[in-house]
């Protein structure tokens, strides 16, 4: 038993903004009292709901080839020295998987989204996750480039495509959809990419990005998922792609959507000369459509490895910056590109880059609806959240990162336009109380009783980026796991997964198809649950009306 | 395209199973939709399955796929230097050719280029050839592994350390170099004063000083048999195969895992069970490490 006393409470789910009251905690959930037990004296600090990251890549095939990659940048990292209570790490660029657990507990988050999880590789990714300690997991199978689905699809038989989903994410013990430059993948087997959203993917007849996130779209709902479609759009990264992002998110309407690190989608210009902002454009939107979440994919200036399953994308970085490259082609289902990358605040599109992802998270005026990631390690590594979180709540601080910027970059964004400072009852909404309802987890992000006991008590601290960087105490399912930057306990956390039901005989649809096309046998490919510790099966169907009356 | 390697006989399931025979969707004949290459330094097994087949001069293949890039990218490449490789200008350009135009290039190269003169300079050069390649068409890379489950311990290594071999934890986390962490610079260097040895015969494979190294030091040996390294050993402990009889994941080549599912009953324990019964022995000696060695104040 733990009580919290005289904290200043931040609990958005609950209305509770800035009021000093205590928290209790019996076992790994949050009860209205206690009797007796630990005390821990608040007065003074800050009290959140543990952080939530709707968006990043922490486990599985892409990020290990990531590691081998970037040796380098590993060697001049922070070190996690083995102890009688944890073990040995490296964090940097791609932090090792014990490491990951260490940094996200560090600075206070509690639960991970991995975003990007090929069917394939899901018996690995599990692998991985299982060593992340701390923290609670779940992860999303990469669907919108997948032979068998896309020929469904082509052929407009919905109804066993919804089935056919249903039993990829039994197979792959996923949470989760995601689509991944919806076709693009699957043309970059051909060398080539899907920019338009109506034209034929390559290697198909009548198929178009547009019918995929469309359909992709209606099963998720259909099949009631807590989290709907995850949303990687069609041009990612390219000047002008503004007009792209629009026209998906007209595709979309009358279905949820979480749009993935909206800020690589929001560009103008027809150039990299003359690439610019178009977030308030975008954001204008956003704003008149209630449908739809997004993350912000932000980027801070520094050396990070780039890595996602858009591998035509991946083809064009490595072409612009001659730097090391790794593609991975995964049979029928998707591929991913890596390529280390420096944004460097003296080129104008890496500046316009930054601009974008604090634009966005200031621009979209809905808390519930924007969260805080940096696609990670994408746009910045996670471990840096506190730095953004200081540009978000200080325009002083943004205008001195601006003062260091080329005098061009001012006609090509709106960010010095922008007074609007985040309270901190609006950081606890984007780091921690929207993404859990964004995801459907009705434990997490929310303070109240009976909820996971996932709490993090700040220092007030007039350095944002310190206060958030370095929590006073960090309680994971009730238990103290960070006690002044010591790490005292590395508890197990759970995963988390659906498991829709499907028609049986989609089976027996699958089987003759996948021996037709796969180098794997059928039987070999799902992932038993025995393989994953402490696995936990959440509903479907019940989280939609939630978000409805949000 | 194979390059150094022999799967005709050392990897007999490549052919049948993923990359040449199999017929798939775009590939719908099979075998006769591709064309196979093979560069080696001599005629192997290999031969009979290829379409076309290289033979450079041994020692030479990081010149050959230097000429190759520059061709590739219409460099001028003097009739000397084609010559030293042992090939000639038509079927260098013929060659190209035909990869330029291919729909889809996959490049699987063996430890006949990564192991021989050049090392990890040929396989750097191969690698940049693929990437290359990808200004005309669609073209990958792969090496091919020796035997056993070499990927996966590469594929855990990088998840738990960042490193996938040649690593010191002596600092008490990973740092990674090769050719001074390597297990044989280790054992030569006589840089160990215990060794365990799981599923490997360093005895049978190592230089004399790295093996004479194990003989004096408590050597540890987990293996389904008694190996070289198990007569020069302290301790031999008899393990269940794993895949035949104890269950576990094998990564295959291109680092996707597979789950093995015993197929007979074994008498002997499996790896896993005999480390963690030697893990469990550990815990309950005292730690001699401090609780948070990241605080350790100023030992003077």
């Amino acid at each position: 038993m733990l009580r919290i006393r005289g904290g200043k409470v931040f609990d958005p789910a609950n209305g509770i903004n800035g009021e000093i009251r205590d928290i209790c905690i019996d076992g790994d959930r949050i009860v209205a009292d206690v009797n007796g037990g630990k005390d821990i004296d608040a007065t003074g600090m800050i009290v959140f709901p543990g952080g939530v990251d709707v968006h990043t890549h922490v486990a599985g095939g892409a990020i290990n080839f990531a590691r081998a990659m970037t040796p380098e940048d590993h060697r001049r990292t922070q070190a996690f020295m083995r102890s009688q209570s944890r073990r040995s790490g490296l964090g940097g660029m791609a932090p090792t998987t014990f490491a990951t657990g260490y940094l996200y507990a560090g600075m206070g988050f509690t639960t991970v989204n991995e975003a990007a999880v090929p069917v394939l590789s899901a018996r690995h990714t599990h692998e991985e996750l299982n060593d992340v300690p701390i923290v609670d997991k779940s992860c999303l199978v990469l669907m919108a480039n997948n032979e068998i689905m896309m020929n469904l699809m082509e052929a407009g038989d919905f109804e066993r495509a919804k089935h056919v989903v249903a039993w990829y994410l039994n197979a792959a013990k996923a949470y989760g959809i995601k689509a991944v430059n919806p076709g693009g993948v699957a043309a970059w087997k051909w060398g080539k990419d899907a920019k338009e959203l109506s034209s034929p993917i390559a290697g198909f007849n009548s198929l178009t990005p547009g019918d995929i996130i469309q359909q992709l779209s209606r099963i998720v709902d259909e099949l009631k998922l807590p989290h709907p479609l995850h949303l990687h759009c069609n041009n990612l990264g390219a000047p002008g792609n503004i007009s792209t992002t629009l026209e998906t998110m007209k595709h979309l309407e009358g279905n949820r959507v979480h749009m993935a690190h909206l800020q690589y989608h929001a560009y103008g210009g027809d150039g990299w000369d003359t690439m610019c902002s178009e977030s308030a454009q975008l954001a204008e939107y956003f704003n008149a459509h209630p449908h739809m979440t997004c993350d912000a994919g932000a980027v801070l200036f520094g050396d990070t490895v780039t890595i996602t399953a858009d591998g035509p994308w991946q083809h064009l970085l490595y072409k612009l910056t001659g730097r090391k490259w790794g593609n991975l082609d995964v049979e029928n289902e998707t591929g991913c590109g890596i390529v280390p990358y420096t944004y460097k605040p003296s080129n104008l599109v890496n500046a316009v880059q930054w601009a974008v992802g604090l634009e966005l998270l200031l621009l979209i005026n809905d808390p519930w609806r924007v969260f805080l990631t940096t696609d990670h390690p994408n746009g910045a590594c996670f471990w840096r959240y506190p730095e953004i979180i200081q540009l978000l709540m200080s325009a002083e601080f943004r205008n001195e990162c601006m003062a260091k910027l080329p005098a061009k970059i001012k006609s090509r964004i709106t960010l010095p336009e922008i007074n609007r400072e985040y309270t901190l009852y609006e950081i606890a909404t984007i780091i921690s109380a929207g993404p859990a309802r964004a995801l459907g987890h009705r434990q997490k992000g929310n303070l109240g009783v009976g909820k996971d006991a996932d709490v993090v008590i700040y220092n007030e601290d007039h350095d944002i980026a310190r206060m958030f960087g370095h929590p006073r105490y960090v309680i994971k399912a009730g238990e103290i796991v960070i006690d002044d930057g010591d790490i005292r306990e590395t508890p197990q956390g759970r995963e988390f997964m659906v498991q829709p039901a499907f028609d049986p005989a989609t089976e027996e649809f699958l089987q003759p198809l996948f021996e037709d096309c796969y180098t794997m046998s059928f039987e070999n490919y799902p992932v038993e649950l025995e393989r994953i510790e402490n696995p936990e099966v959440q509903e479907c169907g019940k989280v939609s009306s939630d978000l409805e009356q949000s | 395209m194979y390059w150094g390697g022999n799967p005709a006989e050392c990897h007999p399931r490549h052919f049948t199973k993923y990359a040449l025979m199999p017929k798939s969707k775009f590939l719908p004949r099979g075998r006769k939709d591709r064309t196979m290459v093979l560069v080696d330094i001599r005629e192997t097994k290999s031969v009979n399955a290829s379409d076309i087949f290289l033979q450079v001069r041994p020692g030479k293949d990081f010149e050959l796929i230097t000429i190759l890039r520059a061709l590739l990218k219409e460099q001028h490449v003097g009739d000397a230097q084609i010559a030293e490789t042992g090939l000639t200008r038509d079927v260098l350009v013929d060659l190209l050719e035909r990869m330029k135009v291919a729909k889809f290039g996959a490049i699987f190269f063996g430890m006949g280029l990564s192991m021989t003169r050049g090392k990890h300079m040929n396989s750097a050069a191969l690698l940049t050839l693929a990437a290359e390649l990808n200004a005309f068409t669609k073209f990958v890379a792969m090496p091919m592994r020796g035997h056993g489950n070499v990927t996966g311990a590469d594929v855990i290594m990088r998840w738990q350390t960042g490193y996938p071999f040649g690593i010191s934890f002596n600092r008490g986390y990973s740092r990674y170099n090769p050719g001074e962490f390597s297990t044989v610079d280790v054992l030569v260097r006589g840089d160990t004063d215990c060794a365990f040895i799981i599923g490997a015969d360093p005895g049978a494979t190592m230089p004399q000083p790295a093996i004479d190294h194990l003989r004096r030091i408590p050597t540890i040996v987990l293996d389904p048999h008694v190996t070289h390294t198990s007569r020069l050993a302290k301790v031999h402990i008899t393990t269940a195969p794993a895949g035949i009889a104890a269950p576990g994941t094998a990564y295959r080549m291109d680092e996707i895992p597979l789950p093995l599912r015993p197929a007979i009953d074994s008498p002997y324990p499996s790896d896993e069970q005999v480390i963690r019964r030697i893990r469990a022995l550990i815990d309950q000696k005292p730690d001699w490490m401090s609780k948070s060695p990241q605080r350790v104040l100023s030992q003077v």
